[in-house]
């Protein structure tokens, strides 16, 4: 760590934490209800718990994001953040509406619009604090003595992210009309340009784990952001095979998002094929895992789990099941989660000078958390194509097909222990770490970056 | 080998023409969209449905066009298939419409939010979805032939009471399937029960329907000639 606004970052990551830790109680509560043991429906009910637990991984992601961009842009620009003081206080002032938004939603305050639940005078409150952000980020790069295609990246992306928040809050009375904007702010948010955020933030980390050349890593950088946008802009086609749109989105988002796992696929040989050229043996060995891991899973889930879902002769059948949530967990862990965690993995040792990196329980977090998260991939898997069988193939009803598939909830319930048991662990790691109290490594060059020379 | 500068241009123009595609496709389908949509059947009425969805996030448990949570019934055509009467006891007391079942909240709506909301139900069932939800193709291979048309059964017996019961392996299971039940019980009890059924059983799960004197008639008269 080179400068010291760098380190307002802790206290996003520290955020992050704590906003994911809630959203795994959330999960069990779903997951307790699908399985029949809905104790709690009297104080949270289900859609309760549900826009809790989905609003949460929002805002947490974006509060990573947030801290990596923080951390990144000083180091990419080579200079101090331009306002370090508003950086602090639009974390805090994001906390107080995330707070306000999920206490709400306890008391039948939201709109009811999957993922964008917050209610719309809060909605304004985001607008807000993400131009501040934007603001903040941009300046310092504008003023920065160096300008990379690596924060360049990272700007764009931030800002397309905060400008397509926009179309979500168009009023209309038509729910097709509704829905098609909704999508523009979701699809285009996680098939677009958040994986914008995601390439300028693996570069990043591709650069300083690998020992790559800038210059190749930031070539390849162009050719994947490239192809997620070839894919991911058309592909939205497949939020509008089935909603009132006109019938060539499913041509469309069909041949579109079949492209798409060409970009995930891209990311990952990217990454691994940087890893393995790099001759530099970076201590930090864990937050390579998580990098390298990244790129895989969201292949897997993203990419791959998103190809097969919509096909649109598939998802005539899945569009609307427990399949979509089996897409949604893995994509969205190895995609974002992941992400930013390898970013955390790097930067806190850095920001606190607690070099815990190597240690069992961070490795056990990794391998724990992955397997835990592909057990519960699976168990969706069964649970969502049983009930594609049964009430959409042979037309048994509703709830009679869902108690046929409570015991796949068990099996869910597990495997999410499973994945908790690994990121309480990676908590654990991370409070052990302590505080942002870190030395500078003041003058230093590119490519020292506080870790030795390894 | 791609240089730096190509790799920038395949990414300035590939991205420029697809979000040019995009936003024309955008354009044209909401050219598109009031004659798809029957938009000029959103009432007002039909619009405070909408609000009411939303403000309730309805959307947290139920799907719509297949959008939502997967918790709870898709409901794009559950006003052709449950009709007016059986949405309007769900939104009085969804607790007593499935005792003992997974459950949904009480909201005590009004009578003119039940219609609002009914009017809304309505409309999405008249929106063209290119196809959703697929008519269910598996079940004449998986039973053969013996699988019953739905037909010759009375609209209020497949809207209301196939949604606990059964027949001819059609329907709900949490009540017992009706196939006979007219060789089981006379029309008097059938009468007696459909008025109020705890009347009859006093541990009976089943509420009392909003039923109007003229369709217990019509039930009952159904009912009593099931005998096998």
């Amino acid at each position: 760590m080179r400068f010291e606004s760098q380190r307002v970052a802790w206290w996003f990551f520290a955020t992050c934490m704590l906003l994911f830790t809630l959203q795994l109680v959330y999960g069990f509560i779903l997951g307790f209800a699908h399985a029949g043991y809905d104790g709690l429906h009297d104080v949270i009910p289900f859609h309760t718990a549900r826009a809790t637990h989905t609003n949460l991984l929002v805002m947490w992601l974006l509060c990573g994001f947030m801290g990596a961009a923080y951390f990144i842009i000083p180091d990419e620009c080579d200079r101090e953040l331009y306002w370090p003081g508003l950086a602090k206080l639009q974390l805090a002032a994001l906390v107080v509406v995330g707070v306000t938004a999920i206490i709400g939603f306890h008391f039948n305050w939201w709109e009811g619009r999957k993922f964008l639940e917050i209610p719309r005078p809060l909605d304004y409150l985001v607008v807000v604090d993400v131009l501040m952000f934007i603001a903040n980020i941009g300046m310092t790069v504008w003023k920065g003595r160096r300008l990379t295609t690596t924060s360049m990246v990272l700007f764009f992306g931030l800002l397309m992210a905060a400008l397509l928040y926009l179309p979500g809050m168009i009023p209309t009375d038509n729910q097709t009309i509704d829905s098609y904007w909704r999508w523009w702010v979701v699809h285009l948010w996680v098939e677009g340009v958040w994986e914008l955020i995601m390439g300028g933030i693996l570069s990043y980390l591709l650069i300083k784990l690998t020992g790559v050349d800038r210059e190749v890593v930031e070539k390849w950088l162009y050719v994947i952001v490239g192809f997620t946008f070839l894919s991911g802009i058309l592909g939205t086609g497949h939020h509008y095979y089935f909603i009132g749109t006109p019938r060539y989105w499913l041509l469309v988002g069909g041949l579109f998002s079949a492209l798409e796992p060409l970009a995930f696929l891209g990311m990952a040989i990217y990454a691994i094929s940087m890893a393995k050229r790099g001759g530099r043996r970076h201590p930090n060995k864990i937050a390579l895992s998580w990098t390298v891991g990244c790129a895989v899973m969201s292949f897997v889930g993203a990419g791959f789990l998103g190809f097969a879902h919509t096909l649109p002769q598939v998802n005539l059948y899945t569009h609307g099941t427990l399949v979509t949530a089996m897409h949604g967990h893995m994509a969205f862990w190895g995609a974002y989660a992941m992400l930013v965690l390898a970013i955390m993995a790097y930067a806190v040792p850095l920001m606190t000078g607690r070099h815990l990196h190597a240690s069992p329980a961070s490795t056990f977090a990794f391998w724990t958390s992955n397997i835990g998260m592909i057990a519960m991939t699976l168990a969706f898997a069964v649970a969502g194509i049983t009930q594609v069988v049964l009430e959409r193939r042979v037309g048994m009803d509703f709830i009679t097909v869902q108690k046929e598939i409570e015991v796949h909830f068990w099996g869910l319930i597990l495997a999410a222990g499973l994945f908790t048991a690994g990121i309480l662990a990676q908590l654990w790691v991370f409070v052990r770490s302590g505080l942002p109290v870190g030395d500078l490594v003041s003058g230093a060059r590119e490519g020292e970056d506080g870790y030795g020379a390894g | 080998m791609l240089s730096r500068s190509q790799a920038r241009t395949f990414f300035l123009v590939g991205t420029a023409a697809c979000t040019f595609a995009f936003v024309g496709l955008t354009v044209d389908t909401f050219g598109q969209l009031p004659s798809r949509t029957n938009a000029s059947a959103i009432t007002p009425e039909v619009a405070r449905g909408k609000q009411l969805w939303d403000e309730n996030n309805c959307m947290g448990c139920h799907t719509l066009f297949g959008e939502g949570a997967y918790y709870a019934p898709e409901l794009t055509r559950v006003y052709e298939r449950r009709g007016e009467y059986f949405i309007r006891a769900m939104l009085v007391d969804p607790a007593a419409m499935y005792p003992g079942e997974r459950k949904m909240q009480r909201y005590d709506f009004s009578i003119e939010d039940q219609d609002a909301l009914i009017a809304f139900f309505r409309w999405a069932g008249t929106v063209d979805l290119n196809g959703f939800p697929a008519t269910p193709n598996l079940m004449p291979l998986a039973v053969g032939d013996g699988v019953a048309a739905t037909g010759g059964r009375p609209q209020l017996f497949n809207t209301m009471c196939l949604a606990c019961h059964a027949m001819d392996g059609q329907g709900g299971q949490i009540g017992p399937a009706l196939d006979g039940v007219g060789g089981r019980l006379d029309a008097v009890y059938l009468r007696r029960w459909l008025e109020n059924p705890t009347a009859v059983k006093a541990d009976s799960r089943m509420p009392v329907l909003p039923l109007s004197d003229a369709q217990i008639d019509e039930l009952v008269a159904f009912l009593s000639q099931q005998k096998d």
